[in-house]
C-alpha cells in the first residue's frame, strides 16, 4: 500500500467548509491536517502536497470576498504558495477558496463578484467538464451536478479566458458567470478553483432525490477528491 | 483602575405612584408590586439600593428572564391555576419522560432541552423568538436573533456544537398598500426583505445549515411581526452537566462590551408605539457574525479539550443575566474592570447589563487558564476574568475596588409571583374556510412556495442535511420535516415545526393540532413516534389582558393533552409577550400564535422517507379521518411499522390546503401522474392526515399493518399522463396538469421576496 498523501486544509476566521472537507478528503484517501491560519508557518506546506482553501465566509467577507484571507496569506506564506505547486504540490480553492485564488493571482485574471440575482444562491447546478485534462476531475464523468451555495460566484473577466483554463461550466448558469464558468485552472493545472462544493456530495444520500441512480454508494464529489488523490499516489510511482 | 460610575438611590418613603414613576424613567419595566417589594427587601438592611442593584434586578425579574406571566397564578373562570408552565408543560413532560427510560436528558433547565441520540451522542433544541428588536430594525432584529439562539446552544451541557437552524416568521400582508402602514411602522414587505437577508447573512456566515421554517402572512402582524430561530446542536452525552464549585473562575470571551443594546430584557417586556422605532433603537443589537464564529470554534475546541466546566450566553439581560444564572446556586463575585470595551464612559451598570453579542461567560478551574488563552489566541477570540465562584448565596459585583451591587441570591431569583384574571369564553366558531380552489389555493401566499426564501440560506452546508427542505426528483418539491445525519452516528435526526394562529375557533383544538402537526411533520420522514420531543414558543399579546390569556390557557390544555395522547415531552421552549401595539385608536394585540417545534430520532438510514412521488405505478393511500387523538396515536403507530418494514416510498403530512393541496405538492417530483378518489372533503384542513406512497405489490402487506387504522387507498400513480385527477365519490372535482399546478405554486411568493 503507498502512503497515503498529506492534505492540509487552512481556516481562517469565517471558514465554515472545513471539516466536511477534511471528512472528504480522508474518505478519498489523504492524509489530513486542519490549521488555523494563526498557526500556519513557512514550513506547514513541508510534507503537504495538496493545500485546499475551504467554503465560507472568511473575515466575513464583507469587502471583496476572499481579499483579507490573500492579504493574510501572502503575509505568512508569500512565495512559498508559489514554489509550491512549482516543487509538485497542488492547490485547491472551493467557492471561498476560489475567490482567495483570484486575489493570489494564482489562476486567470478575474474576479467572482455578486450573482446576477443579488442574492445567495443554494442549490445543485447542472456542471459539465470542457474537455480541459485536470487532475481533479479525470474520475468524472463528462456531465454530472454538485451543490452551490454562494453570493459572490459570478464569474467576469476583462480579458477573455483561455479555454484550456476553464475546467468546468454551468450547464443552467445559475449565477451568471461569464461563459459560464464554475471552474478555472492555471497553466500548469496543479491550481484549481471551482465554485460548487464537492465536499457536499461525497455519499448518494446526500443527493436531493432519493431515486438519483449516478451510484450505488458515492456521491460525484466524492470522485473529485478521488481523482486528484489517485493523481498523487500516481505521479509518486 | 477605571473608575465605577454608579449611584445610591434611596427608595425610603416613596409611595406607590413615585416608585411607578422612578421603574418608568429608569426603564426598569416594574410594576409598583414588584418595585413595592424591593423597597421593602431593602428596608431590612442599612443601605438603599444602588442604581446597579435596581437594574440587576429589573433585568433578572423581566418577563424575558423569570417568566413571570407563565409562572403566575391565574383565574381562569372558576380555576385556579397554580403556574400554566407547571400545569401545562412541565408536570405533563415530566410524566411521559419518566415513561421513556433515558431518552429525555435534559429539560427546562439548560439553555436547551436534552434527547439521545445514541449510545455516545445527545441532541439539545432550542427555540427563541426575536420580535420586538425585528420589528424596530428588520435586518439587525433577526440577525441577532438567530445569533443568540445559536449562543444558546454554544451554551447548551457544556458547549454543544450548532448543526441545523430553522426560523420561522409571521408578518403583515406584503400587497397591503402603502399608505395604510403607520408612518413609523415598516411596511411587512420590507419588513419580510431586511428579516430574511438578516437571517440569511448570519446563518450562512456562522455555517450552519437553515433546513427548517415556516412564514406566514397575516394582517394582524403589520405592527407587530413575529421572528422565531431555533437551533439543533450535537454534544457528547458525558458533557451534559455542567459544574460550578467555589473557587472557579468567570472568564468573559468573544466580542467586546459596548452600549449596543441596552435594555433588551426589558424593552421586550413593553409595547410599541409610534415612537418606539425612534426611542428604542438603542435596545436593538448589532451582529457580527464571524466573531461568534470565531467564539464557536474557540469553546468546541476548549470543551474537547475538557477545560470548560459550565458555560453560559451573554443574550438579554447581558453579563449580569449570563453570570447571574451562573451564580444563583453559589453566589460569587463579578469584577468589571477587566471587561474588554468598545469605548470608553460606560457606566458600571451599563457594562453589566449590555447585550453586545457574541459573548459567553465560561466557568473553568483556574489552572486552565492558561490553556484557555493559547487557544483563545489561535482562534483569534479575546477572553477576559471576570469573577470567580463562591459559597456565599451572594451575587456581588466590583468596579473600580468599589462593591455597586450585593444581592442574596435568595431575593434575586424570587420575584413576587403575579397573580393574572384570565377571562374563560366560549370559542368562536372558526373562520370560513377561503378558496375551495386547487389554483387559488396554490398561489395563496400562504400555502404556495417558500423557494423564494429558502434558496437564499445555506441549507447544506456541514454536508449533513439529507432530506432538504426543498427535495424530490426535480429538488424543488416541498418537504415536511428536515432529515439531518450526525458526524460519527448511525442515527439521525429529523426537525419539523407547526405554526398555529389563533384566529378564530377552538383554542383548546388549536393546541391539539399543534402538537399532531409537529409530530406528524417528523414522523413521515421515518422518525421513531417514542423518540419525538418538542419545544413551545408562545407568543401571545398583552397578559394582563383577560381576553388575551383566555385563549392562552385554553390553548395550553389542548396542548398539554395532545403531548399526553402522543406521549411526547417536552423539552425546552419560550414564551413572548406583549406584542401589542398602541396606537391613537387603542392598543392592538396579536392573535395568540404557537410555534410547535419537534425533534425526532430515525433510527436507520433505511427509514428515511422524503414527501414526494417516486413511482409511476404506485399506489397513493390516505391514513387517517376525522381527527380523533386516540385513533391518530393508533394510525402513527402503525407507519412506523410500515416504516421499518420499507413499504413506503414518500409520505406526505395533509395541512394548509387538505388533502387536494398535498397531492399536488407530492405530485410536483413530476415523476408520475396522479389518480386519486376520495369520500372526504378534499380541502378541509382537519388534523391527524398522511398520504403515503407504496409499490402496488406491497398492497396487501400494507392493508394487514394498518388493519386497525383508518387507512384508504386513494388512488394510483400512472405514467400515462402528468396530470392530478381527484375524484370525490366517482365524481371528478379536479383535473389540471401538474405543470401549470406547478408554475402557480412556485411563482406566487416571487413578486413579494
Amino acid at each position: 500500500m503507498a502512503e497515503r498523501p498529506q492534505a492540509l486544509v487552512l481556516k481562517f476566521p469565517g471558514t465554515n467548509c472545513d471539516r466536511e472537507t477534511a471528512d472528504a478528503l480522508k474518505l478519498a484517501g489523504f492524509n489530513v491536517s486542519v490549521m488555523p491560519v494563526t498557526q500556519f508557518a513557512k514550513d506547514s506546506l513541508r510534507t503537504c502536497r495538496l493545500l485546499v482553501l475551504a467554503g465560507g465566509f472568511s473575515y466575513g467577507d464583507y469587502v471583496l470576498a476572499g481579499k483579507l484571507a490573500q492579504l493574510e496569506l501572502e503575509c505568512s506564506a508569500g512565495n512559498d504558495l508559489r514554489s509550491f505547486t512549482a516543487q509538485g504540490g497542488y492547490i485547491l480553492g472551493i467557492c471561498n477558496g476560489f475567490q482567495i485564488l483570484l486575489h493570489l493571482g494564482l489562476l486567470p485574471d478575474g474576479a467572482l463578484v455578486e450573482n446576477e440575482s443579488g442574492r445567495f444562491i443554494c442549490k445543485w447546478a447542472g456542471l459539465h467538464k470542457t474537455g480541459v485534462s485536470s487532475p481533479f476531475l479525470e474520475g468524472l464523468p463528462a456531465e454530472f451536478e454538485l451543490p452551490v451555495a454562494h453570493a459572490e460566484g459570478r464569474f467576469v473577466h476583462r480579458t477573455r479566458i483561455p479555454e484550456s483554463r476553464i475546467a468546468l461550466r454551468y450547464s443552467e448558469n445559475v449565477n451568471g458567470s461569464m461563459d459560464s464558468v464554475a471552474a478555472l485552472q492555471d497553466a500548469t493545472g496543479r491550481v484549481l478553483g471551482i465554485m460548487p462544493h464537492p465536499e457536499r456530495f461525497v455519499r448518494r444520500e446526500q443527493h436531493y432525490d432519493r431515486d438519483w441512480t449516478g451510484h450505488p454508494m458515492w456521491g460525484w464529489g466524492y470522485f473529485f477528491f478521488k481523482s486528484i488523490h489517485d493523481h498523487i499516489l500516481n505521479e509518486a510511482l | 483602575m477605571p473608575d465605577p460610575v454608579f449611584r445610591s438611590m434611596p427608595l425610603d418613603g416613596m409611595t406607590r405612584i413615585r416608585l411607578e414613576e422612578l421603574s418608568r424613567s429608569m426603564d426598569l419595566a416594574l410594576d409598583a408590586c414588584d418595585m413595592c417589594a424591593i423597597q421593602d427587601h431593602f428596608k431590612s438592611g442599612t443601605r438603599a439600593p444602588t442604581d446597579v442593584e435596581l437594574e440587576v434586578i429589573a433585568q433578572t425579574w423581566s418577563e424575558h428572564c423569570k417568566h413571570r406571566t407563565f409562572n403566575a397564578v391565574v383565574e381562569h373562570g372558576a380555576e385556579i391555576l397554580d403556574g400554566l408552565f407547571k400545569t401545562f408543560i412541565r408536570d405533563v413532560s415530566t410524566r411521559i419522560s419518566a415513561g421513556k427510560g433515558d431518552f429525555v436528558l435534559g429539560a427546562f433547565e439548560d439553555n436547551a432541552g436534552f434527547i439521545r441520540l445514541d449510545e455516545k451522542f445527545a441532541l439539545c433544541f432550542k427555540v427563541e423568538t426575536h420580535n420586538h428588536p425585528s420589528a424596530i430594525e428588520p435586518y439587525a432584529g433577526a440577525n441577532t436573533g438567530l445569533g443568540g439562539v445559536i449562543r444558546d446552544i454554544l451554551g447548551a451541557g457544556k458547549g454543544a456544537k450548532p448543526v441545523a437552524n430553522l426560523d420561522v416568521f409571521c408578518f403583515g400582508r406584503p400587497e397591503l398598500s402603502d399608505d395604510s402602514v403607520p408612518e413609523n411602522v415598516i411596511h411587512p414587505r420590507d419588513t419580510m426583505k431586511g428579516v430574511v437577508r438578516g437571517v440569511a447573512d448570519y446563518g450562512n456566515r456562522m455555517g450552519i445549515p437553515t433546513v427548517s421554517g415556516a412564514v406566514y402572512f397575516h394582517e394582524k402582524f403589520t405592527h407587530n411581526p413575529l421572528v422565531f430561530c431555533g437551533t439543533a446542536g450535537v454534544i457528547p452525552v458525558e458533557d451534559i452537566s455542567k459544574r460550578v464549585e467555589p473557587g472557579m473562575i468567570l472568564v468573559l470571551a468573544g466580542g467586546h462590551t459596548g452600549r449596543d443594546g441596552l435594555h433588551g430584557a426589558t424593552f421586550s417586556s413593553l409595547t410599541l408605539d409610534e415612537e418606539s422605532h425612534d426611542t428604542d433603537r438603542g435596545a436593538v443589537q448589532i451582529g457580527n457574525p464571524i466573531e461568534e464564529k470565531k467564539l464557536t470554534d474557540f469553546i468546541l475546541q476548549s470543551r474537547i479539550k475538557g477545560l470548560i466546566e459550565s458555560i453560559n450566553d451573554c443574550g438579554a439581560g447581558g453579563i449580569s443575566s449570563a453570570a447571574g444564572e451562573i451564580l444563583s446556586r453559589t453566589g460569587g463575585t463579578l469584577i468589571l474592570d477587566d471587561v474588554h470595551l468598545k469605548e470608553t464612559g460606560l457606566k458600571t451598570w451599563e457594562i453589566l447589563l449590555s447585550e453586545s453579542q457574541e459573548r459567553m461567560i465560561l466557568v473553568i478551574r483556574l489552572e486552565n487558564l492558561e490553556p484557555l488563552r493559547e487557544l483563545a489566541a489561535v482562534y483569534e477570540t479575546t477572553c477576559s476574568v471576570i469573577g470567580k465562584v463562591e459559597d456565599n448565596g451572594i451575587l456581588q459585583v466590583v468596579h473600580g475596588g468599589e462593591t455597586v451591587c450585593s444581592l442574596e441570591n435568595s431575593f434575586l431569583h424570587h420575584p413576587p409571583v403575579k397573580r393574572l384574571q384570565s377571562e374563560c369564553r366560549r370559542p368562536d366558531s372558526a373562520a370560513p374556510t377561503g378558496s375551495r380552489k386547487l389554483k387559488t389555493l396554490l398561489a395563496d401566499i400562504n400555502i404556495c412556495s417558500r423557494e423564494p426564501v429558502i434558496r437564499q440560506y445555506d441549507h447544506e452546508v456541514q454536508g449533513n442535511t439529507l432530506i432538504k427542505p426543498l427535495a424530490g426528483a426535480g429538488g424543488d418539491c416541498p418537504q415536511d420535516g428536515a432529515v439531518m445525519q450526525v458526524r460519527g452516528s448511525s442515527k439521525y435526526f429529523a426537525l419539523g415545526v407547526s405554526l398555529t394562529v389563533h384566529t378564530g375557533g377552538d383554542p383548546f383544538a388549536m393546541g391539539h393540532a399543534a402538537v399532531d402537526e409537529a409530530v406528524r411533520q417528523v414522523l413521515v420522514t421515518g422518525a421513531n413516534p417514542d423518540k419525538i420531543a418538542l419545544l413551545d414558543n408562545f407568543c401571545a399579546g398583552d397578559p394582563r389582558n383577560p381576553r388575551d390569556l383566555g385563549p392562552l390557557v385554553e390553548c395550553l390544555k389542548g396542548l398539554s393533552s395532545a403531548a399526553g395522547i402522543f406521549q411526547a415531552p417536552f423539552i425546552s421552549g419560550k414564551d413572548s409577550f406583549n406584542n401589542t401595539y398602541q396606537s391613537p385608536e387603542g392598543t392592538e394585540s396579536i392573535p395568540l400564535t404557537l410555534l410547535t417545534s419537534s425533534i425526532g430520532i430515525i433510527d436507520d438510514s433505511r427509514h428515511i422517507t422524503g414527501a414526494s412521488i417516486r413511482r409511476n405505478d404506485s399506489l397513493i393511500c390516505l391514513l387517517g379521518a376525522e381527527y380523533n387523538p386516540q385513533q391518530a396515536v393508533m394510525n402513527y403507530r402503525a407507519f412506523y411499522e410500515a416504516v421499518q418494514a420499507g413499504c413506503i416510498l414518500s409520505a406526505h403530512d395533509i395541512s394548509d390546503g387538505g388533502l387536494a393541496v398535498a397531492l399536488a405538492e407530492a405530485a410536483f417530483s413530476m415523476k408520475a401522474g396522479v389518480e386519486a378518489d376520495t369520500v372526504q372533503d378534499i380541502y378541509a384542513e382537519c388534523p391527524g392526515r398522511i398520504i403515503f406512497e407504496i409499490n402496488a405489490a406491497d398492497r396487501e402487506q400494507v392493508e394487514e399493518v394498518f388493519r386497525n387504522s383508518q387507512l384508504s387507498i386513494l388512488g394510483h400513480t400512472t405514467a400515462a399522463h402528468r396530470r392530478l385527477v381527484i375524484r370525490q365519490r366517482g365524481q371528478e372535482v379536479v383535473n389540471e396538469p401538474l405543470e401549470e399546478l406547478k408554475a402557480i405554486w412556485q411563482n406566487a411568493l416571487k413578486p413579494w421576496c
